[in-house]
């Protein structure tokens, strides 16, 4: 079930309905079961493999918390990492690495013929299994009690807001509040249902729309080059931006309407000063496990500068490959993991530049160059994320600054055709939704949103409210677009 | 909680009240898109079947004009595309939806060409063998398809922003229209006012449907489901086949890729008594190579209403 369709538009308030109605008990069995319905109505036989790997977590995280010594919870931790990560590779992984086997065979001249499996991705599979690989791998470190109680552990992990595209939650952040009991609040669920307002405009009014510019481009990068293809690229870097912080707000949006607290995920990455600082505000749950479940494990930081550089290079190129099985994802973890080294390695060099032109005494200055540098480099990096393939993705990147030297005009036709007849009514609102998006970013940068709403008159606000519901109606685009995150 | 209903209630009427108003202004005054009308106008009791070349191909109010007194009505043209509405179980229950109930003497027009009969060669592979391409197209899943307005279609099939709908009300500007008996006009200027225009469309329309026949074959499942759409239709009225005509260049290739067509179209008539009228090689002109000019429509829609009239 999509959040941008009519069938949530009828689950929604029926389940939020019947959550606040029935006796507070019976609240987390009927979101379970509504976790359930949730995921079946996309393909229900792959509920099986939710339900298998859960109970199989479960079960591990009861028998390790009741073995005393590591030696003993081990194979326990194994088990269900394979049953994790095995889910994972065999349903994600296992063409690709399959398909790279037989290409590199035929490299070296060894004729291979290897299988492929005509599998659909279970949505939400490299969220879930992440989120259960943590737990129980806290659990093995004696971190985190084991869930003792299968409902609640299956919640965990089924838990719909969240279920299918993340934010990807720890167990001492979730369980304990599983455990609460979650009355009605007005303030606490017109809160999420502002934040579910705002996810929705950016989903259906800026990211939809701005995937109408960049879709034509990208489906055939080489019929263009110069201004359509960074036009392109300027609205891929918007778009997946409003996708995903989009699904975001309203996963946390539900989840805070239903009594839940679930971890920020965006923090206006795109006024990042630099690339570190952009990872640490854009999908930070994703972030934050391959901080503690990968790069730590590796030693982090404190096994040498090469280690260092060596284990961020493994931790993006992980990342990469977490994202889809695919080359160009690869090369976008890869060019990220190379922009983090060289941003390490160019510390010094760079503080003795900004002393020298003066940038250091100019703070906001400085400030305002790293973020458009940055966002420069997160931009030319997902030209890579968005090609189709390797080769299309080596077009737009060294064709991006060719042919400038007149105006492209049936190009631009072409790359504008996406937005219909009305282009230039098209790009009006896209501009100006953008804009919106910006300052509200702007104000979030700041400070808060919410304290900053709260000043403005009740009238004010109300019409506000009003306002952004019609521009959703008006201007948004429907007919059920999937969200891009639901594909990893 | 009373509180927040009450808040939301009054904001979501202030909402549907404004939207409604526009939704209706919308739907009053401006155009949808190719297909909203066809989905929007009451069951019919005759009906032109195929894909696009027959949506811009015939006008069923000509055919109406001439044998309205034969067969029942409402006339409507329910072609849509070659990715919609090729043959297949989707298209016939849309079909068996769209048809007015207790229909007895109605008209019903297939238009065949080799590439609505045909599957991608890749789909023959097990795990595929019972489903079709289009199992989850519009026309499969539309359930509501007589409807006005349709706001299951609306909702799912609307593929422009709202607000367009109220710019979209001078139809001088809109180059496709889609009449309420289903017709789809595409409103060019004559392919004779730009010869290289025509010639670049037709090669990229030619450059498609070669590939199309590379990677397709003529399917043993889509003549069953057309057999099964004339059985149904049959227990309703008079069923004709008609292969239209199209491009010189573009029969050509349909001639190359199934070279015994006709021959196969009139093998799965005769049988049940369904005429097959093949119009494919007459000179009629093109936007693309491919659809029919609208008077060129006007004009294969007087000839097929002339050639129905005269059949026994």
């Amino acid at each position: 079930m999509l959040f941008n369709s009519l069938h949530f538009l009828v689950f929604f308030p029926v389940m939020l309905g019947l959550y606040f109605a029935l006796p507070a008990r019976w609240r987390a069995p009927l979101l379970l079961g509504s976790s359930y319905y949730f995921y079946l109505s996309w393909k229900p036989l792959y509920g099986l493999l939710l339900a298998g790997t859960t109970l199989l977590d479960y079960y591990s995280g009861v028998r390790m918390s009741q073995l005393a010594s590591p030696a003993q919870r081990r194979p326990w931790l194994y088990l269900s990492l394979a049953s994790n990560l095995g889910t994972l590779f065999i349903f994600k992984y296992f063409n690709f690495f399959s398909e790279a086997a037989v290409g590199l065979a035929a490299a070296l001249h060894v004729p291979v013929a290897a299988p492929t499996l005509a599998l659909a991705l279970p949505v939400g599979v490299s969220f879930y299994t992440f989120q259960s690989v943590a737990y129980i791998v806290d659990v093995y470190q004696g971190k985190l009690a084991a869930e003792q109680h299968l409902g609640r552990f299956a919640l965990f992990v089924a838990f719909w807001p969240q279920l299918v595209a993340g934010p990807i939650e720890r167990g001492a952040q979730m369980l304990p509040q599983l455990r609460q009991r979650h009355d009605f609040d007005y303030g606490r669920v017109a809160s999420g249902l502002r934040l579910m307002a705002w996810g929705m405009f950016k989903k259906v009014v800026i990211a939809d729309r701005l995937a109408l510019l960049a879709n034509p481009v990208f489906d055939h990068p080489q019929r263009f080059e110069g201004l359509p293809l960074l036009l392109a690229v300027v609205a891929f870097t918007g778009q997946i931006y409003a996708d995903f912080s989009g699904y975001t707000d309203l996963a946390r949006g539900a989840a805070r309407v239903l009594g839940y607290h679930l971890v920020l995920n965006f923090r206006q990455p795109y006024f990042a000063a630099s690339v570190g600082d952009f990872w640490r505000r854009w999908h930070m749950s994703l972030s934050g496990w391959f901080r503690d479940y990968v790069y730590i494990p590796l030693g982090g930081s404190r096994a040498g500068k090469a280690r260092t550089q060596l284990n961020v290079l493994i931790v993006f190129l992980l990342s990469g490959l977490w994202h889809g099985a695919s080359w160009t994802f690869v090369a976008w973890g890869a060019l990220h993991g190379g922009y983090l080294v060289l941003e390490s390695l160019t510390a010094a060099a760079r503080a003795t530049l900004a002393q020298r032109l003066g940038l250091a005494a100019r703070p906001r200055l400085h400030q305002a160059l790293g973020t458009g540098l940055t966002l420069a480099l997160v931009a030319f990096a997902w030209i890579f994320f968005r090609a189709n393939n390797l080769p299309d993705a080596f077009y737009v990147a060294t064709h991006l600054f060719s042919g400038w030297g007149q105006l492209p005009t049936a190009q631009l036709t072409a790359a504008l055709a996406g937005l219909g007849r009305h282009f230039a009514a098209e790009l009006a609102v896209a501009v100006g939704a953008v804009a919106l998006l910006t300052f509200v970013d702007y104000h979030a940068e700041c400070g808060s949103v919410a304290v900053w709403l709260a000043g403005w008159p009740a009238a004010g606000r109300w019409a506000g409210y009003a306002g952004l519901l019609l521009a959703m109606l008006y201007f948004g685009i429907f007919g059920s677009s999937q969200f891009i995150y639901f594909q990893f | 909680m009373l509180k927040l209903v009450w808040r939301l209630g009054l904001l979501l009427g202030i909402i549907g009240l404004v939207g409604g108003l526009g939704l209706a202004a919308g739907l009053r005054h401006g155009y949808v898109d190719a297909f909203y009308a066809r989905f929007a106008a009451p069951a019919a009791g005759s009906l032109v079947l195929g894909t696009s070349r027959a949506a811009q191909a015939i006008r069923p109010g000509v055919l109406a004009a001439r044998l309205g007194g034969r067969y029942e009505g409402p006339w409507l043209n329910y072609a849509f595309t070659l990715a919609e509405s090729p043959y297949g179980p989707g298209y016939l229950s849309s079909i068996r939806r769209k048809l007015a109930p207790g229909t007895r003497r109605g008209l019903f027009v297939l238009a065949v060409d080799p590439w609505s009969l045909s599957m991608p060669k890749k789909w023959r592979g097990s795990g595929r063998a019972t489903t079709f391409p289009e199992a989850n197209s519009m026309v499969s899943q539309l359930a509501s398809v007589s409807q006005h307005p349709n706001l299951d279609y609306l909702a799912h099939y609307l593929h422009k922003p709202f607000y367009q709908l109220l710019l979209d009300t001078d139809t001088a500007r809109v180059v496709e229209r889609l009449h309420p008996d289903g017709w789809l006009e595409i409103a060019l200027p004559p392919p004779t006012a730009n010869p290289a225009l025509l010639a670049r469309r037709t090669a990229e329309k030619l450059a498609t449907y070669r590939a199309l026949a590379a990677s397709n074959q003529l399917a043993a499942r889509r003549l069953a489901s057309l057999q099964a759409t004339i059985a149904f239709l049959q227990a309703h009225g008079r069923v004709v086949l008609v292969r239209l005509p199209t491009g010189p260049a573009m029969a050509e290739l349909e001639k190359q890729y199934q070279p015994d067509f006709d021959a196969a179209m009139s093998r799965l008539g005769r049988p049940v008594g369904v005429p097959y009228l093949n119009y494919l090689t007459q000179p009629y002109p093109t936007n693309d190579g491919n659809h029919l000019t609208r008077t060129a429509a006007a004009q294969l829609s007087q000839r097929l209403a002339a050639d129905l009239a005269r059949l026994p």
